[in-house]
């Protein structure tokens, strides 16, 4: 793993020099603070914590990682780098986590950028910065969770339509498991509703978003991460043998 | 140094490469051969692994590609034809960027860029978006890439295409300093460029291996080795020419009137034969060259051949 850290720096230096990144970071900011202010009526409510911000935060993370997951390997598959990448001595391993860290430290700066949002809670009333610090922590682990997918999708396809398309596809599809759940309820039997609910990456920052961060639900964003950034591995490893 | 067995590739059912097999040592400089389409940049694109081959086996150093890809890709340094690309990157930090994936760091890596960058002559452009340069210089940037890490195996394909001519005898004499220090497979379609530089020549067409045979070989092979092209202003008399011992042919040349090319019988030297000859008449001669053997048409007939 020794070239991790060049492929993250180049990785994060593209992110950084492509005007789609800060367009679709400032329409994250801008909607999320819209919805935040406006829709929950967040300072109206005086709340201690800025669960009606981050509520909708799942919604917009299917807008800004979908738009940042096109931008994964674009350089390389435009003018064929992807190509000549094969002959340098870089695993796979190695190109996959390095792009996924500059994603997500991306997506993690567009959360830092909400900081005004805290600052105004904290001047209008009494707000819990503890519970505040686990809601953006939970949040950035549900946008690595939501990359990783958009990474694994990378690796199906190189076409950034078919990447959008089906990454949001995919995080809608997990987004609405609720839903589905909820139309399968009288149906299917209590145990398999039970698993399904605890898999809803949804519903689990549901759960987060109400109070602190537990144990349980790090691993879970965690281990989601993991597996999709292995299988996405497995793909480039079956890709190139 | 390397090994190539029963290297098969197919691409869409069809095979584009059919059961190569040849080897190289260190020091040697190979000449990979052939007309457009004959496979020669799949094949060193499947030595590279930038594509896996259908069947068979590339050794580099002792390692197999398919299972050792990452130890082998260390060791190789490969030019592609289409040269290197990126969107964004200027050539400077494209180097650095490549030089950083090959293990060197802070001034080691800046050495190491400088000294390809010199090598290539690739100063006056070094701070241009590489997307920016036209199809040779890409492709001298990624000749610099390639010298990077000073590699064992070093792979080119095209590398002078579309560079005028006096770059592209400097790309020759770099091609031959360098292979005093590695072994080198460069493919071309303009063998005659490369008749100096090359100690072997691989001949491919169809994706088969027509040839492999030392380069002297392969000119002697050529019809016109050992020919005598002669201009004269006047119109020669031929049967003098023809009647010459050692004299296989005469071939006019269509596009340059009074030029005559006479061909020797093989083992026959014909030059001083005609040099009395022109004495003696006292023809008034433009030029007279003795002909090493034209390459591009050797090759050309090897291919011609195999695809009846």
């Amino acid at each position: 793993m020794n070239l991790l850290p060049s492929v993250f720096k180049r990785q994060l230096a593209s992110y950084l020099s492509a005007p789609a990144t800060y367009l679709s970071v400032a329409l994250f900011l801008l909607l999320s603070t819209l919805l935040g202010l406006h829709t929950s009526q967040l300072l109206e409510r005086s709340s201690s914590d800025l669960q009606g911000f981050f509520q909708w935060h799942p919604w917009l993370y299917l807008l800004l990682i979908p738009a940042l997951s096109t931008q994964l390997w674009a350089d390389e598959n435009e003018t064929g780098f992807g190509d000549f990448m094969k002959t340098l001595p870089v695993r796979p391993a190695e190109l996959v986590i390095g792009k996924f860290l500059a994603a997500w430290v991306v997506a993690g700066l567009a959360l830092l950028l909400t900081f005004p949002i805290v600052t105004v809670v904290n001047l209008l009333g009494s707000a819990d910065n503890r519970v505040i610090a686990s809601q953006f922590l939970a949040s950035w682990l549900l946008s690595g969770s939501y990359l990783s997918v958009g990474v694994f999708i990378c690796a199906l396809t190189r076409q950034r339509l078919a990447i959008f398309i089906l990454t949001l596809s995919l995080l809608l599809l997990a987004s609405g498991v609720s839903s589905i759940l909820d139309a399968l309820e009288r149906q299917a039997p209590i145990w398999i509703i039970d698993s399904l609910t605890s898999l809803s990456p949804l519903l689990r920052f549901g759960l987060i978003d109400h109070g602190t961060l537990t144990f349980q639900d790090g691993a879970y964003f965690i281990s989601m991460i993991i597996a999709f950034l292995a299988a996405t591995t497995v793909i480039l490893n079956y890709k190139n043998s | 140094m390397i090994e190539i067995s029963n290297l098969t590739k197919y691409l869409n059912k069809k095979s584009v490469i059919s059961d190569v097999s040849f080897s190289a040592k260190r020091q040697e400089c190979l000449g990979l051969f052939g007309l457009e389409g004959a496979g020669k940049t799949t094949l060193l694109k499947m030595i590279a692994g930038a594509i896996q081959p259908s069947s068979g086996q590339v050794r580099i150093l002792g390692l197999d590609t398919h299972t050792h890809g990452y130890h082998a890709r260390k060791a190789i340094g490969y030019q592609p034809e289409s040269g290197v690309s990126h969107p964004t990157l200027s050539v400077k930090n494209l180097l650095s960027f490549i030089a950083t994936l090959r293990g060197f760091q802070g001034a080691e890596r800046r050495r190491r860029v400088d000294h390809a960058a010199s090598r290539l002559e690739l100063w006056p452009v070094l701070d241009y978006p590489i997307n920016t340069l036209p199809p040779g210089l890409k492709r001298k940037v990624a000749f610099a890439q390639a010298l990077l890490h000073d590699p064992d195996v070093l792979l080119l394909d095209e590398p002078s295409e579309g560079l005028a001519p006096h770059q592209q005898g400097k790309i020759s004499r770099l091609i031959q300093s360098l292979a005093d220090e590695m072994t080198i497979i460069v493919a071309s379609r303009d063998c005659e460029a490369l008749a100096g530089v090359c100690t072997r020549a691989l001949v491919i067409g169809g994706g088969r291996l027509l040839a492999d045979t030392p380069m002297p070989e392969l000119q002697r092979s050529s019809r016109h080795f050992r020919a005598v092209t002669l201009a004269a202003e006047s119109a020669l008399d031929l049967l003098a020419l023809a009647v010459l011992p050692g004299v296989a042919g005469i071939e006019e040349d269509r596009h340059g009137p009074g030029t005559v090319t006479v061909l020797a019988m093989p083992g026959h030297s014909i030059y001083p034969a005609i040099c009395a000859l022109i004495a003696n008449r006292r023809w008034e001669i433009h030029s007279l060259n003795l002909e090493p053997g034209r390459l591009n048409d050797v090759v050309h007939h090897l291919s011609q051949e195999a695809s009846h």
